[in-house]
C-alpha cells in the first residue's frame, strides 16, 4: 500500500506541471518569434501568405525547353523536385554499384587492388562533397579532348546514320526509352503482374510448408512476373521504343533520347562517388561481421558454395548493411541541393532563384523544407518495412 | 556511419619481433600480387593505369600547373580579410594551441606510462617514424604551404609553434602524476586564452571568460563537502558572483577587439566547425535526454526536433539563416552572418549529436542505473554520475566523427556568401590576372588541405575507437 | 515508430504552415490595410511622432520626421563608427580581394565615399560579401548600411524588396559575348544555343523576356553568381555568356590579354542596367546622406576639383564655396559641413574613380553615357545650395 502523500506531490501531478510549463513555454518563444516575424515582414513590406505560389515564375528553367516563364512557381517546383529526382535516383543507383565494386575490392586478395580500393575510399570520404561538385563542374568537365556543344563527337552505330552516343563538354546525349503507344495500359498490367507474382510467391511459400519441397519461390515469382510483362510488351505492340539521341535541324538541342548537361553530369558523378565510399565502407564492415564460422558451418552441412552465400551470409550481411546504406541514401538525396552551386535546377536552387526574383523567402523555404521531409518520410518509410521483414525472420 | 571494423592492420609487428622471417619481396608479390591468373592480370592493368596516373599527376602538380593564383593568395586563402593588423592574435592563437596539444598529448602519454608500469608491461613511447606515419598528410601540407611562402616568417613561425609543442609535451610527461590534473587544467586555460586572445575582449568573449571563472571555481570546491543543505546554492551563489565580477571588469574595456565576424578563409572553416561543434553539445546532450524522458511532451519536443532537422539538407537551414532567422528576432540589433551561421550549424548538429548521444546511453547497461538508483542517487546524479560518463566515453570516436562530418560542411557557408576558403577561391578568380587561371589547381588546393586534416582525424579517431574498445573488455 | 514520427512531424510542419499563411492573412485583414505602399511608413508614425534623438539634427520637413522614425540608420552609423557596405568579392574592375585582402574597385570605392562623407574615414568601411539571392534580405534585415554591388534599379525592387535606389552610378546595358570564331552576331543566332547566365538576377529575367518576345528558344545555364557563370562559359559548358557589357568588356580584355580565345560582344543592348548604391526604405535621412555622397564626386568633377588639387582649392564663387563648406554652409543633410572635401581628398572625384577602375579594362569613359552632362554623358547633379 503506497503511502498517500498530498496530491501536489505526486509524480503524476509534477510531471503534468512540468510539461504544461515547458509547452508554454514553447508555446510563448514560438509565438514571440511569430510575432517578429510578422511584424518584420509588414514593416519590408514582404508578403505573409502563399499566393507567390501562383503567381508567373518570370525565368526560364535549364534544360527544360517547354518550360513557359509565364507558367506559375509550383510549376516550377514540381519541376525542381522531378530533377531533385532524377538526380537523386541516378545518384542511388551508381553510388551502389561503384560501392558494392570498391568495398569487395577491399577485401581482395590483390594487394594493389586492396590498396586502390582504399585510396579511392580515403580520398573521396575525406574530401567535402561540395568541392568535389565543383571540381567535377568547372576542372573536369573542361579538360579532355571533348569540343564544346553545338559540336561534338557524335558516335553511330554501325551501318546507320543515326547517333548513339553524343558526347561533348556541356551535353552528353544517350538512348533512352521513349514512350510509343498504350503505355497506360501497359503499366496496368504491370502492377497486375506484380499482383500475380505476389499470388505464386504465396502458392509456392503454402506448398513449401504442406509438401516440404523447395519452394524456388524468387525464381516462381519473378519468372511470372516477367511472362506477364513480355506477354504484355508484345501483345500491345512495344509500348516503349529505343530513342536515340538525334540533334534539332540547327544541331544545337538534342531532340531525342536522354540528353543531360554537364551540371547534371558532375552532381550525380561527384554525389554518387562521395556516397560510393561510404558505402563501400558499410560493404566492407558487413562482410566481415559476418563470422567465418558461418561459412564453415554451412560448408559442413554440405551446402554448394553458393547456397552458402545466398542462405548463410548474405542474409546476416545484409541485415547489417541496409540500415546504413539507407542512410547514405537519403543523405545523397538531401546533398543533391548542392547542385545549387553548378547551376543544376533541383528543387533548392530554383527555390533560390525565385527567392531572388523578390518571392518572399520564408514561405519559398518552408516549401522546400516540405519537400525534403517528403523525401526523408519516404526513405525512411521504406528502411522501416525493410528492418520490420528482418525483424520478423530473426524470431 | 562509421565502419565499426577495423582497418587491417599493415604494422609489420611480425616482422619485428622476428618470428616469421620477413617474406622475400619475389615471395610477397607472388603471395599477394600474382597468386592466380586473373589476380595477375588485375595487377598488370591496374599497375599501368597505375604509373600513367602517377606521371600525369606529378606533371601536374609540378610542371602543368598554374599554381600562381594559390601561391600569391596564399595569406588570403587561410585568412582571408581577417585584418592583416591583428594578424599577431592567430599567431598567439596557434602557439597557445600548439601549448594546449602538446600538454593533453603529453598527459596521455605519462598516464599511459604509468599504468603500463603498474601493469608490469614494457612500454615503448611512440617514435618519431610512427608521428610520421600518423600525421603525414598535415606535414604534406605543411610542406606544400610552406614551399609556396616567398618568406622565411612562415617557416620561422611553424618551426617555433612546433617546438612549443614537444616543449610542453616533454614538460607534462616530466610532471610527476600529481602535477597533471592541474596541467590539463592549464591546457584548458590555453586554449580558451587562445579564443580570448582572438576574439578580442568584445562582443561574447566575457562568456568564454565566465566559463573559464566557473571552471575555476567548480574545480577549487570540489573537495568540499559539507552536509549543509545549502552547499550546492552556496556553490551557485560563488559561481554567479565570479561572472559577475567578470562581466564588471569586461565592460571596463570600450576595445572591442576582434571577434568572429572578422574570421575568414580557411581559418573559418576551422574555427565555426569547432565553435559549432562545442556549442551543440549541450544541446545535442539535452536532446538526447529528452528523447529518452518519460515526459511525453518532453519526449515530443525533442523528437520534433531532431527529425525535423534531420530531414532536410544544411544548404536549406542555412538559407533559412541567411535569408530570414533575422525577421524572426527584433531588429535593433541584427545578428551577423558569421553568428547567423554558426547558429544554424549548431542546431544542426545538435539534432545529429542527439542521436549519437542516444546511442550512447542506450549501450549503458541498465543495471547501472539500477544500481545507482538502490545506493539512493537523484535521478539528476545517476544521469550526471553514472550513465552520461559512460555514454560519452563509448561515443567519442563518433563525435570525432560528426566533426569531421561539420568540418566538410563548412564549405557550404560559401553558397550563402560567408567568406569562407572556397568562396575565397571563387573570389581570387575575381582578380584581373586569374580570371581563368589555375581554376582547377585552385580547387584541388582547396580539396587537398580539407582532405589532409579530415583524413588524419578520422584515422586518429579510429586509433581512438580501437584503444577504446581494447580497454572495455 | 520513425515513421509515426515522420509522419506526425510533417503534419506538424503542414499544420504550422497552414497556421503561418492564415496568419498571415489575418493579420492583412484585421489591421487597416495601408492601400497606397508609400503611406505606409507615415501611417503608423502619425498618431505619435516620435522624439528626435539628440545627436540627429533637427528636422527640417516633416516629412522627415514621419518617414525615419526612431533615430534612424545615420545615428546608428556614427555610434557604430563605421559604414557596413554589401558588396561581391569577385566582380573584377568593380570590387574583388586583392591578396591582402583589401577591398579594390568601382564599387568598393563608393562605399569608402559614403564613410568618407559619413564619418570623416573613407577607411572605416566594414565590407560585407553578399550572394546574389540574399542582398536585399541583408539590406531588409539591417545588416548593412548600404548596397554597392553592380544592382540593378528596378521598380520592383524599389519597391517589393524594399530598396530605396540612390544616384545611379554606372549606366549600363546588358549583353551577350560569344567567342568570336562561332561567328554569331545578333541574338537570333542563339537559337537553342546554351546561355551562361547568374541566376535571381535581372540579366536572367532580361533573358528570359528578350528571347521569348522575340521567339527564340534557349536553355539557360544558371550559376549562382555572375563569377560562376562566367567561369562556365569559359570551362565551355555554354555557346554565349550574358552580363552586364561593362562587365563583359572587362571579361573579354582580360581573356585576350591572357591569350585566351578571342571574344565577341554582341552590338545589341538587351536592357537597360542602371547600377547604384540602395538602402533600405523608409529611412529618408539616411538615403539623402548616401545620395549627397555620391552626387558629390560628380559635382566635384564639374568644378574640376580632384584629390590633387581640392586641398588648394577655395571658394572663388559662392556655388563652389558652399560645395567646399566654407562659413559652415550646412543644408540640413545631416552631413557634415567639410563632406564634400573628405570625399575627393580621401577617394577622388567620379571620373578619377572611374578612371582608376574601369578605364584599364577597356571601359572608356570620354564620350559614354557615364560621361558629365556638359560632355554629352548622363551625369547631371542637383545644385549644392
Amino acid at each position: 500500500m503506497p503511502v498517500v502523500s498530498s496530491w501536489w506531490r505526486r509524480t503524476g501531478f509534477l510531471s503534468a506541471i512540468w510539461q504544461a510549463a515547458l509547452v508554454a513555454g514553447v508555446c510563448l518563444a514560438g509565438w514571440w518569434l511569430y510575432g517578429n516575424l510578422v511584424e518584420n515582414l509588414t514593416r519590408t513590406r514582404i508578403p505573409t501568405d502563399f499566393d507567390f505560389l501562383t503567381q508567373p515564375t518570370g525565368f526560364a528553367i535549364p534544360e527544360n525547353f517547354g518550360f513557359d516563364p509565364s507558367l506559375p512557381i509550383w510549376r516550377m517546383v514540381l519541376i525542381g523536385v522531378q530533377n531533385t529526382f532524377l538526380a537523386g535516383l541516378v545518384g542511388v543507383l551508381l553510388a551502389s554499384i561503384v560501392g558494392l565494386i570498391v568495398g569487395v575490392a577491399r577485401l581482395s586478395s590483390n594487394w594493389l587492388v586492396a590498396r586502390m580500393a582504399q585510396v579511392f575510399v580515403e580520398g573521396f570520404r575525406n574530401t567535402p562533397p561540395l568541392v568535389v561538385i565543383v571540381f567535377f563542374s568547372f576542372a573536369v568537365f573542361s579538360f579532355g579532348p571533348l569540343p564544346v556543344f553545338p559540336e561534338a563527337l557524335d558516335l553511330k552505330l554501325p551501318g546507320s546514320d543515326s547517333n548513339w552516343l553524343v558526347l561533348s563538354k556541356s551535353r552528353i546525349g544517350i538512348p533512352s526509352l521513349s514512350a510509343e503507344r498504350h503505355t497506360g495500359l501497359f503499366w496496368i498490367i504491370v502492377v497486375c503482374g506484380v499482383v500475380a507474382a505476389a499470388g505464386v510467391w504465396v502458392w509456392r511459400s503454402r506448398r513449401h510448408v504442406r509438401t516440404g519441397e523447395p519452394h524456388h519461390r524468387v525464381l516462381w515469382a519473378l519468372g511470372s512476373f516477367a511472362l506477364v510483362v513480355i506477354v504484355a510488351f508484345l501483345a500491345l505492340g512495344g509500348p516503349y521504343a529505343w530513342s536515340l539521341p538525334a540533334r534539332s535541324e540547327n544541331g544545337r538541342r538534342l531532340i531525342s533520347g536522354f540528353g543531360t548537361s554537364a551540371a547534371y553530369l558532375s552532381l550525380t558523378l561527384a554525389l554518387a562517388l562521395y556516397t560510393a565510399s561510404h558505402i563501400a565502407e558499410v560493404v566492407r564492415a558487413s562482410i566481415l561481421a559476418v563470422p567465418k564460422g558461418q561459412s564453415e558451418a554451412a560448408g559442413a552441412l554440405a551446402l554448394s558454395p553458393f547456397q552458402r552465400y545466398r542462405h548463410v551470409v548474405l542474409p546476416q550481411g545484409l541485415r547489417i548493411a541496409v540500415p546504413p546504406t539507407i542512410n547514405q541514401y537519403l543523405n545523397l538525396v538531401k546533398n543533391t541541393s548542392l547542385g545549387t552551386v553548378v547551376g543544376y535546377a533541383d528543387v533548392t536552387n530554383l527555390t533560390r532563384t525565385s527567392i531572388g526574383n523578390a518571392n518572399p523567402a520564408p514561405q519559398s523555404i518552408a516549401v522546400l523544407m516540405g519537400v525534403y521531409l517528403v523525401f526523408s518520410l519516404v526513405i525512411s518509410l521504406l528502411l522501416n518495412i525493410y528492418n520490420r521483414s528482418v525483424q520478423l525472420r530473426e524470431r | 556511419m562509421t565502419a565499426t571494423v577495423p582497418p587491417p592492420e599493415n604494422h609489420p609487428t611480425g616482422a619485428e619481433r622476428g618470428a616469421p622471417a620477413r617474406p622475400t619481396a619475389r615471395a610477397w608479390a607472388r603471395e599477394n600480387l600474382f597468386n592466380n591468373r586473373h589476380n595477375s592480370v588485375l595487377t598488370v592493368l591496374i599497375g599501368a593505369g597505375l604509373v600513367a596516373l602517377t606521371i600525369y599527376g606529378a606533371r601536374f602538380l609540378f610542371v602543368t600547373g598554374q599554381w600562381e593564383p594559390v601561391r600569391t593568395n596564399l595569406t588570403l586563402l587561410m585568412m582571408g580579410t581577417f585584418p592583416r593588423a591583428e594578424q599577431w592574435r592567430v599567431v598567439v592563437q596557434v602557439y597557445l594551441l600548439c601549448a594546449a596539444v602538446g600538454l593533453v598529448w603529453g598527459g596521455l602519454t605519462a598516464s599511459s606510462r604509468d599504468r603500463a608500469r603498474d601493469a608490469g608491461v614494457p612500454f615503448s613511447r611512440a617514435r618519431l617514424r610512427d608521428g610520421i606515419r600518423r600525421w603525414w598528410p598535415v606535414f604534406v601540407l605543411l610542406v606544400a604551404l610552406l614551399g609556396m611562402t616567398r618568406t622565411w616568417l612562415p617557416l620561422a613561425f611553424v618551426a617555433s609553434a612546433l617546438a612549443v609543442g614537444v616543449v610542453a609535451r616533454r614538460v607534462m610527461e616530466a610532471l610527476g602524476a600529481a602535477w597533471r590534473g592541474p596541467a590539463w587544467f592549464f591546457a584548458g586555460i590555453c586554449a580558451l586564452a587562445g579564443w580570448q586572445v582572438v576574439s578580442g575582449t568584445g562582443g561574447i568573449a566575457w562568456w568564454w571568460g565566465s566559463a573559464l571563472v566557473a571552471a575555476a571555481v567548480l574545480r577549487t570546491t570540489r573537495n568540499v563537502r559539507t552536509d549543509a543543505r545549502w552547499q550546492p546554492l552556496a556553490r551557485f551563489a560563488l559561481i554567479a558572483g565570479a561572472i559577475a565580477v567578470v562581466r564588471a571588469v569586461y565592460a571596463q574595456f570600450d576595445f572591442s577587439g576582434v571577434g568572429w565576424d572578422d574570421w575568414s578563409g580557411f581559418q573559418l572553416n576551422l574555427v565555426a566547425a569547432a565553435a559549432s561543434i562545442v556549442l551543440a553539445f549541450p544541446v545535442g546532450l539535452a536532446a538526447a535526454v529528452g528523447r529518452r524522458s518519460t515526459l511525453p511532451a518532453v519526449r515530443w519536443l525533442s523528437v520534433g526536433y531532431i527529425e525535423l532537422i534531420r530531414g532536410v539538407p544544411l544548404i536549406t537551414l542555412l538559407f533559412m539563416g541567411d535569408l530570414f532567422l533575422g525577421f524572426f528576432l527584433p531588429t535593433e540589433d541584427p545578428l551577423s552572418k558569421v553568428t547567423r551561421a554558426i547558429a544554424v550549424m549548431t542546431l544542426f548538429t545538435g539534432a545529429y549529436l542527439a542521436e549519437i548521444v542516444r546511442g550512447g546511453l542506450q549501450a549503458v547497461p541498465r543495471g547501472q542505473v539500477e544500481a545507482a538508483q538502490a545506493i539512493g542517487l537523484s535521478a539528476p546524479r545517476v544521469l550526471g554520475m553514472i550513465v552520461l560518463p559512460q555514454a560519452l566515453r563509448a561515443v567519442i570516436p563518433a563525435l570525432v566523427g560528426q566533426f569531421i562530418n561539420l568540418f566538410k560542411d563548412s564549405t557550404l557557408l560559401s553558397i550563402i556568401a560567408l567568406t569562407e576558403i572556397l568562396r575565397i577561391r571563387e573570389s581570387i578568380h575575381g582578380q584581373r590576372e586569374f580570371l581563368i587561371v589555375g581554376i582547377a589547381e585552385t580547387l584541388v588546393f582547396v580539396a587537398f588541405a580539407f582532405w589532409a586534416l579530415a583524413f588524419t582525424m578520422s584515422r586518429e579517431s579510429q586509433r581512438l575507437e580501437r584503444r577504446l574498445g581494447v580497454g572495455e573488455r | 515508430m520513425t515513421i509515426r514520427r515522420t509522419v506526425l512531424l510533417s503534419a506538424a510542419v503542414v499544420v504550422a504552415l497552414v497556421a503561418a499563411a492564415c496568419g498571415g492573412d489575418d493579420d492583412a485583414t484585421t489591421t487597416p490595410a495601408p492601400p497606397p505602399a508609400t503611406d505606409a511608413p507615415a501611417d503608423t508614425a502619425a498618431p505619435a511622432p516620435p522624439p528626435a534623438t539628440e545627436a540627429e539634427p533637427p528636422p527640417t520637413t516633416e516629412d522627415t520626421v514621419a518617414l525615419s522614425q526612431a533615430g534612424g540608420r545615420l545615428a546608428e552609423v556614427l555610434d557604430r563608427g563605421s559604414v557596413r557596405c554589401g558588396v561581391r568579392d569577385a566582380l573584377p574592375g568593380f570590387n574583388f580581394l586583392t591578396p591582402d585582402g583589401e577591398h579594390e574597385g568601382f564599387d568598393s570605392d563608393f562605399c569608402r565615399v559614403i564613410a568618407a562623407a559619413v564619418l570623416g574615414d573613407a577607411g572605416a568601411v566594414d565590407f560585407v560579401d553578399l550572394a546574389t539571392s540574399d542582398r536585399f534580405t541583408a539590406l531588409q534585415s539591417g545588416e548593412i548600411d548600404v548596397l554597392v554591388r553592380n544592382t540593378t534599379f528596378t521598380a520592383s525592387r524599389d519597391g517589393k524588396e524594399a530598396a530605396n535606389f540612390v544616384y545611379t552610378t554606372l549606366y549600363d546595358g546588358q549583353g551577350v559575348v560569344v567567342p568570336a570564331s562561332t561567328g554569331i552576331t545578333d541574338l537570333e543566332g542563339l537559337e537553342d544555343a546554351n546561355i551562361c547566365v547568374a541566376q535571381g538576377t535581372t540579366t536572367e529575367l532580361n533573358l528570359t523576356d528578350v528571347m521569348r518576345s522575340r521567339g527564340i528558344s534557349f536553355n539557360p545555364v544558371t550559376f549562382g553568381e555572375s563569377s560562376e557563370a562566367r567561369v562556365g562559359y569559359t570551362a565551355g559548358q555554354c555557346e554565349a555568356f550574358t552580363s552586364d557589357k561593362s562587365s563583359l568588356a572587362v571579361f573579354k580584355f582580360e581573356i585576350e590579354a591572357g591569350g585566351g580565345d578571342e571574344q565577341f560582344i554582341l552590338p545589341e543592348t538587351i536592357s537597360k542596367e542602371p547600377l547604384g548604391p540602395a538602402v533600405l526604405d523608409g529611412d529618408t535621412e539616411w538615403a539623402q546622406v548616401v545620395q549627397w555622397a555620391v552626387m558629390a564626386t560628380i559635382q566635384a568633377w564639374e568644378f574640376g576639383l580632384d584629390s590633387g588639387n581640392i586641398a588648394s582649392a577655395t571658394g572663388d564663387n559662392p556655388a563652389l564655396g558652399r560645395f567646399l563648406g566654407e562659413e559652415g554652409f550646412d543644408p540640413g543633410l545631416g552631413l557634415p559641413s567639410d563632406f564634400a572635401v573628405q570625399v575627393v581628398s580621401q577617394v577622388g572625384n567620379y571620373e578619377e574613380i572611374y578612371r582608376q577602375h574601369l578605364e584599364p579594362l577597356g571601359l572608356p569613359l570620354d564620350g559614354s553615357v557615364n560621361d558629365l552632362w556638359t560632355n554629352g554623358g548622363l551625369l547631371y547633379v542637383p545644385p549644392y545650395r
